[in-house]
């Protein structure tokens, strides 16, 4: 295979409120079990891309957390790497902190000896082979890849993504918002595979045209001022975009169900994670568990449905939690009823007997609270 | 320069276990699953690390295979460090021949290279199959501290047991005075663990000796502690406090995991202290999902297992599929294991990737453990 580096782009990541306040998107829980970046990570590792760069805007030290060395992603520990660059001029002026001036300041692209990049985003979670599209970027001739979707739900979901129109030669010839006007849309996920002459060009020319600009910004632009050919490839495979809270909950809880989950998650496909040495999750006697993903570590005493529950969350004896999504090591106290509530790391529910959200208002309760 | 390993722990892992049956046609049994998530062998090892053990030789001779790419570096356990060492030791050719391990004590000897590279003050003797946790450092500080030559880490067993085991017989400050392998009548209900802490230049000299000894069975137990004790060396005994179990019969095997089930608190999992973690290998598989019609109690489960139907009393494994209807109360289900529709099993051992058919009534209303096996191999 020809030399590829990824890219994994923190940098343009949506603000889920509560849950990103302390860190990025990408090291957000997912299912009780995932960071939201194992999905590029191994989507990454899984294709065969060995050295893979993340671009951190914000919480480095909850990523790497996370990550760690990167050796559980990583196929040979020599030949690849997880490298995290952060721009650290961009961290006292966050104007200035784009992926283009992060890019600029931490990697000197001509020390790293690759033909083209991957380049995609956290919040569009997919079990996808990057494979298939380099091979059809390379045979294009194109300079620029864009993947994107044809969806038919773009006046509910996608919101405030881009989305494309193709000349016949399948390159793009207009971008815009999907401001969900029309149910049709072939959206950007965000993924680029850029050639190495082309990625420099654009970091060099990007601060030329706004110092502001992101390298998607900048890509567009070219597009718009036809000075470049971007080519598109249509990408069929199922995606979950995780681009608002809403987003997040609906779509989280959604995947409870059967079908949808063999969608995002298909065979010989793994989702490396990080390992937390947790034991198996505990169910008491009294233990009513329906319709719920549960992690290890966890230790259930009540009543669980259609929940998602992270490590060590413990549920006492005559508690309800239904509809929820409780992240790791909190407590949910004797007798305590929850309905659609979303609770962040390490909150302790015991004084208040009852909180109860609707389907499009949960709920959010701040790390370490206690209630 | 960085203090020195004073320590080097020897884990014997090489018997057959021929008492799990099929569970070990294929794999040592230190290799046999553990509540739903582990190996046996990680017990001994976590404690090793948590014990601030960085050198662990790890003897190997029966169906090494598995355990041996199991053990790897060391990783799993935190054992890949600066100044560790984890080493997989199965007997080997050498300028005398080539030779089996003939006993526990011989499996030693013949790994006497390794610990004279280590150079420790102490070496601890544990087992591969028994399920406990505990810090050794209390066990070494006292051993250090009386200057005994060896000191064996005993347990109170009920008197009617004791027959089954090697029996202590200590004076007041804990000295051992005799002692006795499986006797009929025990003088002393204080069973020997096999976790043995030893002055290493002691060991050696013992070792060697042994070696020379044709009528000798090579083995710490009816060997190297006996003709310690002949020779008026210093034992201390050590009063182990807790839970510890030998898991060599599928009874032992199916009540252990019974235990951690029913949550009944003696081997707590669940204390949320980093500092006695039990450590293993962590596999990629989708999260734990319990499905809309399942019931699950009194029960633990690893991450990838699915549970569509009703389980009680059960411990159940990554991979492992529980189909609608299907009903099972105090089974052990092991990776990869299917129970399909509405079939019913009691009492069981599910080996990993086992079937059982739908609608199937298995070991209902009896007491006897059961070991299923039939996974295509």
């Amino acid at each position: 295979m020809n030399k590829v580096i990824g890219i994994c782009n923190l940098h343009n990541e949506p603000h889920l409120g509560e849950i990103t306040k302390n860190r990025p998107l990408g090291s957000v829980t997912f299912l009780g079990r995932y960071g939201i970046i194992d999905f590029t990570l191994s989507n990454f590792s899984n294709s065969g891309i060995e050295k893979v760069y993340v671009l951190v805007r914000k919480g480095i030290t909850a990523l790497r957390r996370h990550i760690g060395s990167g050796a559980i992603y990583t196929r040979n520990t020599k030949l690849g790497h997880i490298e995290l660059l952060f721009n650290e001029k961009g961290f006292t002026n966050k104007a200035f902190n784009t992926d283009v001036n992060n890019l600029r300041q931490s990697l000197d692209l001509d020390e790293v000896d690759f033909e083209c990049a991957v380049i995609a985003p956290t919040y569009m979670l997919s079990s996808i082979d990057y494979r298939p599209i380099i091979e059809a970027h390379i045979a294009s001739g194109a300079q620029i890849t864009t993947v994107y979707k044809h969806v038919e739900d773009a006046d509910k979901e996608y919101l405030r993504c881009d989305k494309y129109k193709f000349n016949a030669a399948g390159n793009v010839s207009k971008v815009s918002k999907n401001i969900g006007r029309a149910s049709e849309a072939d959206v950007s996920l965000d993924t680029f595979i850029i050639n190495k002459r082309t990625l420099k060009k654009l970091l060099n020319e990007a601060p030329k045209i706004s110092q502001f600009f992101s390298l998607q910004d900048v890509i567009n632009f070219f597009i718009e001022e036809n000075m470049m050919d971007v080519h598109g490839y249509q990408f069929d495979g199922f995606v979950v975009p995780i681009l608002s809270l809403d987003n997040y909950v609906t779509h989280s809880l959604d995947l409870l169900n059967y079908h949808v989950r063999n969608r995002l998650f298909i065979e010989d496909w793994p989702i490396y994670t990080t390992t937390h040495s947790t034991p198996p999750a505990l169910y008491g006697k009294d233990a009513d568990v329906k319709n719920s993903f549960i992690s290890n570590g966890a230790v259930i005493k009540g009543k669980v449905h259609n929940c998602i529950i992270s490590r060590e969350v413990v549920i006492e004896k005559g508690a309800e939690v239904k509809n929820s999504i409780i992240f790791t090591k909190t407590v949910v106290g004797r007798d305590v009823k929850l309905d659609h509530v979303l609770s962040d790391k390490g909150v302790t529910i015991v004084n208040i007997k009852k909180l109860t959200g609707t389907d499009d208002d949960f709920v959010v309760i701040s790390q370490g609270a206690k209630i | 320069m960085p203090s020195k390993n004073k320590v080097v722990a020897m884990i014997l892992a090489g018997g057959k276990g021929t008492r799990l049956e099929s569970l070990t046609k294929k794999t040592a049994k230190p290799a046999v699953s553990f509540a739903a998530k582990y190996r046996i062998i990680d017990f001994p090892l976590s404690n090793c690390a948590n014990s601030g053990i960085n050198v662990v030789g790890v003897l190997l001779q029966y169906e090494s295979t598995i355990l041996d790419s199991y053990i790897g570096n060391g990783e799993k356990w935190g054992l890949n460090g600066v100044h560790c060492l984890m080493s997989t030791l199965a007997p080997k050719q050498t300028e005398e021949g080539a030779n089996w391990y003939k006993g526990t004590a011989d499996a030693i000897t013949q790994n006497i290279d390794f610990l004279d590279n280590a150079d420790p003050e102490y070496v601890v003797i544990l087992s591969g199959d028994h399920i406990y946790k505990t810090s050794y450092t209390e066990m070494i500080e006292l051993h250090e501290k009386s200057g005994a030559d060896v000191t064996i880490s005993v347990i109170e067993v009920d008197p009617s047991e004791a027959s089954r085991f090697g029996i202590m017989v200590c004076d007041e400050d804990d000295n051992i005075i005799n002692f006795q392998e499986k006797p009929k009548n025990p003088i002393s209900n204080l069973a020997s663990m096999g976790v043995y802490v030893f002055s290493w230049k002691a060991l050696r000299n013992y070792l060697k000796k042994d070696a020379k000894d044709e009528d000798s069975d090579h083995d710490f137990g009816k060997n190297i502690i006996p003709n310690m004790l002949k020779d008026k060396k210093k034992l201390k005994a050590y009063r182990f406090k807790g839970y510890w179990r030998d898991v060599g019969t599928l009874a032992s095997l199916h009540e252990a995991n019974m235990d951690i089930a029913l949550d009944k608190g003696e081997l707590n999992l669940y204390d949320h202290d980093n500092s006695t973690r039990i450590y293993t290998e962590d596999v990629y598989c989708v999260p734990q999902y319990v499905g809309k019609k399942g019931s699950v109690t009194r029960s633990i489960a690893n991450q990838g297992a699915i549970i569509l139907g009703n389980i009680d009393s059960c411990v159940v494994s990554s991979g492992a599929m529980i189909e609608t209807d299907a009903k099972l109360t105090r089974c052990v289900v092991m990776e990869g294991a299917t129970i399909k529709r509405g079939a019913k099993v009691h009492n069981a051992i599910i080996a990993p990737n086992s079937v059982i058919d739908e609608g199937s009534e298995i070991n209902l209303g009896n007491d006897k453990v059961v070991l299923i096996d039939n996974a295509k191999k």
